[in-house]
């Protein structure tokens, strides 16, 4: 099982969009193993409680489904000090180096991506994730296809086509 | 929609009690009350571009505007405006 980071902004993607009545993050959850700073808990179940989707989160979180690290080692810190990043992002990235067996850092943020890279983890976005599971045969080729249609209004132009292109190549290779 | 209290520098009161004098618009808390909007808007947008433009994350964002990172969500959700800043930038063509 594939054990990644996310970081909040992906999170609340897959917490908020439903693919056949079913919320995104569950399907992932269904071949992955996902990890989370506190406090990006914190920015997405506590401080987005009122929203469905904190809600959601939260649940995971309790039935221990998503996995809170606390941050135990500062290794990083100094490195991503200087970046604009927010705390979760930091926390995110610093997480990496912690948890063992981490395959990546899910993130859509441009610089949460460059400085994880910069650090030499591999950085995914929430759609690669998608691919990977697929490619894995977590998820089939026609749920993977709903979910990255689903998100699709978060992204930028490139990025969601960019994956069903990779999902054509995963279906071929089958 | 909560009141506050909040010192106005005397231009912006002698220019909100102008316009009403003249008649050119509403009351004076009326007027302050869209003036605190259109700066919001104004920071939203001045941020959001940096954001476009990767100098700035998403959480990093939220804290400088003083939102929480899930309220920042929204907030661009309900302009239309993709949370993810990898990839190319919409043009007007293709919205």
């Amino acid at each position: 099982m594939l054990t990644v980071v996310f970081d909040a902004g992906p999170l609340i993607t897959a917490c908020k969009i439903e693919v056949q009545g079913k919320p995104v993050v569950d399907y992932l959850l269904s071949g992955s193993c996902i990890v989370v700073a506190p406090s990006v808990e914190q920015e997405v179940a506590v401080l987005g409680a009122r929203y469905p989707d904190g809600v959601v989160a939260g649940e995971r979180v309790a039935e221990g489904l998503i996995r809170v690290v606390p941050i135990a080692s500062r290794k990083w810190a100094r490195h991503v000090a200087n970046y604009n990043l927010g705390k979760g992002e930091k926390d995110s990235i610093i997480l990496c180096d912690q948890v063992e067996d981490v395959e990546a850092l899910v993130t859509d943020d441009y610089l949460a991506f460059v400085v994880a890279i910069r650090l030499g983890l591999k950085a995914w976005m929430l759609p690669d994730l998608v691919v990977q599971m697929t490619e894995r045969k977590s998820l089939t080729v026609a749920v993977a296809e709903s979910i990255l249609s689903s998100i699709s209004s978060r992204y930028r132009v490139g990025v969601i086509e960019h994956s069903l292109e990779r999902l054509k190549e995963v279906k071929e290779n089958a | 929609m909560p009141k506050v209290v909040i010192p106005v520098k005397e231009e912006i009161l002698q220019a909100a009690e102008r316009r009403k004098a003249a008649k050119q618009g509403e009351d004076v808390t009326q007027f302050l009350a869209e003036l605190i909007n259109l700066g919001f808007e104004h920071r939203l947008q001045e941020l959001y571009r940096q954001f476009e433009s990767g100098e700035i994350s998403l959480g990093y964002f939220a804290a400088e505007i003083g939102l929480g990172v899930r309220d920042l969500y929204s907030v661009l959700e309900d302009r239309g405006l993709p949370t993810s800043n990898i990839g190319a930038r919409p043009s007007p063509a293709n919205g």
